[in-house]
């Protein structure tokens, strides 16, 4: 239940902190913190206006993506504290229950019948398939490391000790706040502020949408990077008592926050035809990830 | 220590097998040389003098500063153009570097000996192949020489993985090695590019004796 609550805590000011840090980065004083939130709550008191050409699929399809994002969320643990769903093997419900939201977005774009939209749905599928590999060798190897399958318990027995698994920590970050950054769409793989459609990936998908179905999208993303923070924090507060932990969940989504908005300020968007080596070179170092970790357990010597 | 800066050596390749530029490239090699100083550094069992100079020399001195120094000299003088021009797209070569690892770890699983250190085998074996996978699918000349500084960077880990102590001959063999090969292949190149004005080895192939 706890880790529920704080996600959500998280991602209330988690886009309006990356969105200040930008401003601020750029010499402008910025919008208010909370902005994010109150423009989703316009938006859900509007209603929706639908396209004559789509069907059912694009009107479910937003509500399926922001269900499947909550479910996710649901296994997450924080620390000792189970998530309100635990069993095992729960990293791989985790990560297809978001892939099915995903699907759902995706059809829902198909479904519009703009060219676009079908252009930029299919680049959000190749990504997403292509990190796939990389967060389940990464989650695999955590597992093999701590020698239990469920995100509570993994996250439990991991203890950082020798120099070595300080490395790995690092590299697993670096990996996990890759993967957040692609699921997420930001900017490295995306640009979330860019307007020409060619550009885009995730913003070109949900052009029809509007009103509630938006406001939901934006909620579901707001969650989905306080989601993959929360993974991060997990990695670190293994069995740290809960006075120093909670502060330091909120300590480390705000460095994050900010450093999301410093390298969106700092760093321009790949070339479309540079993501996929990137995205597999993530997948690569978590092959050396799953090497270190047969070092540690010396079944490699 | 070691296992963490072994692992980050095989990052550089990566890193390598996707770089675009060749002033990326000459700056992988001379962090790879940094690395290999300290790797040696904390393998060394007692400090002597005489081994030390003669690593450092090896490392730091001539991989990491002179070689880097004079390849982009080299780089300069003839106006080669910054991109490495590989005849496969980065994302195969990355796939194919990935896959080389995976394969020389699983080789490596299968050899029992207790004399030779594992993780360094790994690594002196997927740098070795990655060097000469860098020789046989970049397009320029220059690309050459770093594919083969890095095979040298191979060798040399590879002569840490059979004992705890490099010999001293084996250390100046390689520093000639380096010396000589970096040397001709660098006043070749000067010399072609003085006479035709893009050294690419396409180029090489049209000569022929009359």
């Amino acid at each position: 239940m706890l880790s529920v609550l704080l996600i959500v805590i998280a991602a209330i000011f988690f886009t309006g902190i990356i969105i200040r840090a930008k401003s601020l980065a750029s010499g402008r004083k910025g919008p208010l913190i909370m902005q994010p939130v109150l423009d989703v709550i316009r938006l859900f008191r509007k209603g929706a206006v639908y396209s004559e050409t789509t069907s059912f699929v694009f009107q479910i399809a937003p509500t399926i993506y922001f269900s499947s994002v909550v479910m996710a969320m649901l296994v997450v643990p924080f620390g000792q504290s189970r998530g309100v769903l635990s069993f095992n093997g729960d990293f791989i419900f985790f990560a297809y229950v978001l892939a099915l939201g995903k699907f759902f977005s995706i059809i829902a774009a198909m479904d519009t019948g703009s060219s676009f939209e079908g252009m930029g749905a299919s680049r959000e599928a190749l990504y997403s398939m292509f990190a796939e590999p990389a967060f389940f060798i990464l989650m695999g190897s955590l597992a093999l490391l701590s020698g239990h399958t469920s995100f509570q318990e993994i996250f439990a027995a991991l203890h950082i000790g020798s120099q070595i698994s300080y490395a790995l920590a690092a590299l697993a970050t670096f990996v996990l706040l890759m993967i957040a950054m692609i699921e997420s769409s930001r900017m490295p793989i995306d640009d979330p502020k860019t307007h020409l459609e060619l550009t885009m990936i995730h913003e070109v998908m949900i052009l029809d949408n509007s009103g509630f179905d938006l406001g939901l999208i934006f909620t579901a993303g707001y969650l989905k990077f306080a989601i993959y923070g929360a993974l991060i924090v997990n990695l670190f507060i293994g069995v740290i008592p809960y006075e120093y932990a909670i502060p330091s969940f909120f300590a480390i989504q705000f460095v994050m926050a900010v450093s999301i908005g410093l390298i969106e300020s700092f760093m321009a968007r790949f070339r479309m035809s540079h993501n996929p080596q990137f995205i597999v070179a993530l997948t690569s170092v978590s092959l050396l990830i799953f090497f270190g970790v047969l070092l540690i357990l010396q079944k490699f010597m | 220590m070691i296992h963490v800066l072994l692992i980050t050596f095989l990052i550089t390749l990566f890193y390598m097998a996707i770089a675009n530029r060749l002033m990326t490239y000459i700056k992988v090699l001379a962090l790879q040389g940094v690395l290999l100083f300290f790797v040696v550094f904390i393998q060394l069992n007692e400090i002597n003098t005489l081994n030390l100079v003669l690593i450092m020399l090896e490392t730091i001195v001539f991989k990491s500063l002179a070689v880097p120094l004079f390849l982009s000299h080299l780089l300069k003088r003839n106006n080669i153009t910054r991109e490495a021009e590989p005849f496969l797209p980065n994302f195969v070569s990355l796939v194919i570097t990935t896959f080389i690892v995976v394969i020389t770890i699983l080789i490596s699983n299968t050899i029992k000996d207790d004399k030779l250190d594992k993780i360094f085998f790994v690594v002196a074996l997927s740098t070795l192949f990655f060097g000469l996978y860098l020789i046989a699918t970049r397009r320029k000349i220059i690309t050459h020489v770093m594919g083969y500084m890095v095979i040298e960077n191979g060798v040399f880990v590879l002569s840490l993985a059979i004992g705890n102590e490099m010999p001293m001959l084996v250390n100046l063999g390689i520093m000639l090695d380096i010396f000589a090969s970096v040397l001709i292949l660098g006043i070749f190149l000067n010399k072609i590019g003085d006479v035709f004005k893009d050294v690419s080895v396409d180029q090489l192939s049209n000569l022929k004796d009359y």
